[in-house]
């Protein structure tokens, strides 16, 4: 067994007299995983991405990244936000490049080929040179992940990024993501309703009951359906077995009124 | 029909923007199509249309005017016709340098606004990012903010005098501090997000302020410095009755002495000249600046 790579004990969170986190919890994320929170809606999971991320501190207890308690934030933990945002006064093309504006440890040269990749890994690349504000919701969504990807922190907090897309361009970049993931040696916390994309790529799925938010259930997905996630491996049966089982879980944990 | 070219037209500025240009072609070529309302609720007029019934709706009102005055049913001493504010204008500009009193004016004007504009810049957007200062400094500019400034002109010629510095201050006054209020305001409304993901991306605090809030703020900041240079201008006549021997609101000042009433007329409409035109400058800037909006 690995290290645990991200850790958290005994985190509480509270805002004002709202408990969104108030059992203490406690989990570990070993490095170079994908964990995929998925629960009710309110029930706590962006509140947990944005304390890993050091935007919201802790009410009690704490989070620490190899060791050491996270701070204030910073290039290591990188963010695709839910409401996804782009800097209007940025084209396509520089809102991707600003992920490096910070990094002075790679040329210039390099950051434009960097940009450039993932624009294609997008399919953001023939609108380059557009605004914002010219493109698609789901486009801007795909400039937020571009960008986020293109900044090379080590953790992607991800917290429902592939919401505004249509199916094909959430299946081509779940495939992509997954291979990013495996290929740079990344560690990936991903937020989702979808099941199906909990399952297609998650290495572990953490379920979460409504607020205030406790795990539900832990599946090890990797475990059953191994590393390899391929387009195929969406119809056997195996995977289809693993979705009605998360499904089921959901159901549980949404609890009484949703029965 | 008339709208046609204007439509083109409006696809050829956003040069570059494929998409537009598409949707021009697209609406230019549909052949019959239903005539559009003008009164869409929230929709575009066609420009040409746009703009005669602008100047149609203001040349009508001077038209209105001047029949008034006319025909008699106004005392032309207290109300003269607009031929005769415009004759005096012509006089005062061939025989008492208005020009030149214009000039005066409009670089008072501008010398007391871009003072009051770099220092709130700064002021404003300290205040907003870090608490410290905007709670030591918020009640007592909204405080000074609601001094009238007529009431404070005695006070400004005990300290400056009655030399060019009052009539700066005064100005300065007028604007700075209404100025800052919004600066800050400008700066609370960029999205805690453009933040928060830079931070992500590694920035520091300068950076942050530097390379995405001002960004953030600026169009809106422009906005606001429009709006209070046309404050300006109406502070311009307190600033310049007050012992001052140039200047449109001095000319003006002399002429109501005499009874001059098409003068005090022409000094006014002078103004509102020099601040539509201005503005409509600014205005364009904007729209050159924040293209991509
Ligand atoms: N800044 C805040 N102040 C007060 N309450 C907050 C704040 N942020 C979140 N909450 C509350 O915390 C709870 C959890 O919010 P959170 O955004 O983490 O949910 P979520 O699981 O991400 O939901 P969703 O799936 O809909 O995005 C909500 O009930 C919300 O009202
Ligand atoms: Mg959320």
């Amino acid at each position: 067994m690995t290290a645990p790579y991200l850790v958290f004990d005994g985190v509480t969170k509270h805002f004002g007299p709202i408990a969104v986190v108030d059992v203490p919890f406690d989990y570990r994320i070993e490095k170079n995983q994908f964990v995929v929170f998925l629960g009710p809606s309110g029930c706590g999971k962006t509140t947990l991405m944005r304390m890993i991320g050091g935007l919201d501190e802790p009410s009690g207890g704490e989070i620490r990244l190899e060791g050491a308690p996270v701070g204030p934030p910073d290039r290591r933990r990188g963010m695709v936000f839910q409401s996804y945002s782009s800097f209007p006064w940025l084209t396509v093309a520089e809102n991707v490049a600003f992920g490096m504006k910070y990094r002075s440890d790679i040329g210039e040269e390099e950051k434009l080929a960097r940009r450039d990749r993932y624009l294609d890994l997008v399919g953001l690349y023939e609108f380059s040179d557009a605004y914002p504000a010219r493109v698609s919701g789901g486009m801007r969504q795909r400039i937020a992940i571009a960008r986020t990807l293109a900044a090379g922190s080590d953790v992607l907090l991800m917290d429902e990024p592939f919401g505004a897309l249509d199916a094909q361009r959430r299946e081509g970049l779940q495939v992509q993501l997954r291979r990013i993931q495996k290929r740079d040696a990344k560690t990936i916390v991903f937020v989702t309703h979808d099941v199906e994309e909990a399952v297609f790529l998650a290495d572990k799925v953490v379920v979460f009951t409504k607020r205030p938010a406790r795990i539900a259930a832990e599946v090890d997905v990797a475990e059953r359906l191994g590393a390899d996630r391929t387009l195929e491996l969406r119809e056997s049966p195996e995977f289809f077995a693993l979705r009605n089982e998360l499904l089921h879980l959901l159901r549980e944990a949404a609890g009484d009124d949703e029965r | 029909m008339s709208d046609a070219p204007g439509a083109l037209a409006d696809g050829t500025r956003g040069e570059g923007k494929a998409v537009m240009a598409e949707g021009a072609v697209a609406v230019g070529s549909r052949p019959a199509r239903r005539r559009p309302s003008r009164f869409g609720f929230r929709k575009p007029l066609p420009r040409g249309l746009e703009l005669s019934i602008a100047l149609g709706a203001s040349l009508g009102l001077l038209l209105l005017w001047e029949a008034v005055a006319r025909f008699g049913y106004v005392n032309t001493l207290f109300f003269p016709a607009p031929s005769d504010v415009a004759a005096a204008m012509v006089h005062m500009f061939r025989d008492q340098d208005l020009a030149w009193h214009a000039a005066v004016s409009t670089a008072r004007v501008w010398s007391a606004f871009l003072i009051a504009a770099v220092m709130a810049i700064p002021m404003g957007i300290l205040m907003s990012s870090y608490r410290v200062i905007g709670a030591a400094s918020e009640p007592v500019i909204d405080f000074i903010r609601y001094l009238p400034v007529p009431a404070l002109v005695p006070l400004a010629i005990i300290w400056f005098g009655v030399g060019e510095e009052t009539k700066i201050f005064l100005l300065w006054l007028g604007t700075f501090f209404q100025l800052v209020l919004l600066v800050a305001d400008d700066m609370r409304r960029v999205p805690q997000e453009y933040v928060e993901i830079t931070q992500t991306l590694g920035a520091s605090h300068y950076q942050i302020l530097r390379d995405v809030a001002f960004r953030a703020m600026l169009p809106s900041l422009v906005d606001n410095l429009r709006v209070t240079l046309g404050w300006c201008w109406t502070y311009l006549i307190i600033a310049e009755i007050v012992a001052a021997s140039s200047g449109i609101g001095f000319v003006i000042w002399a002429a109501r002495r005499y009874m001059k009433t098409p003068e005090v007329m022409a000094g006014v409409v002078l103004i509102g000249i020099i601040g539509l035109a201005s503005d409509q400058i600014l205005r364009a800037v904007h729209r050159r600046m924040f293209r991509y909006l």
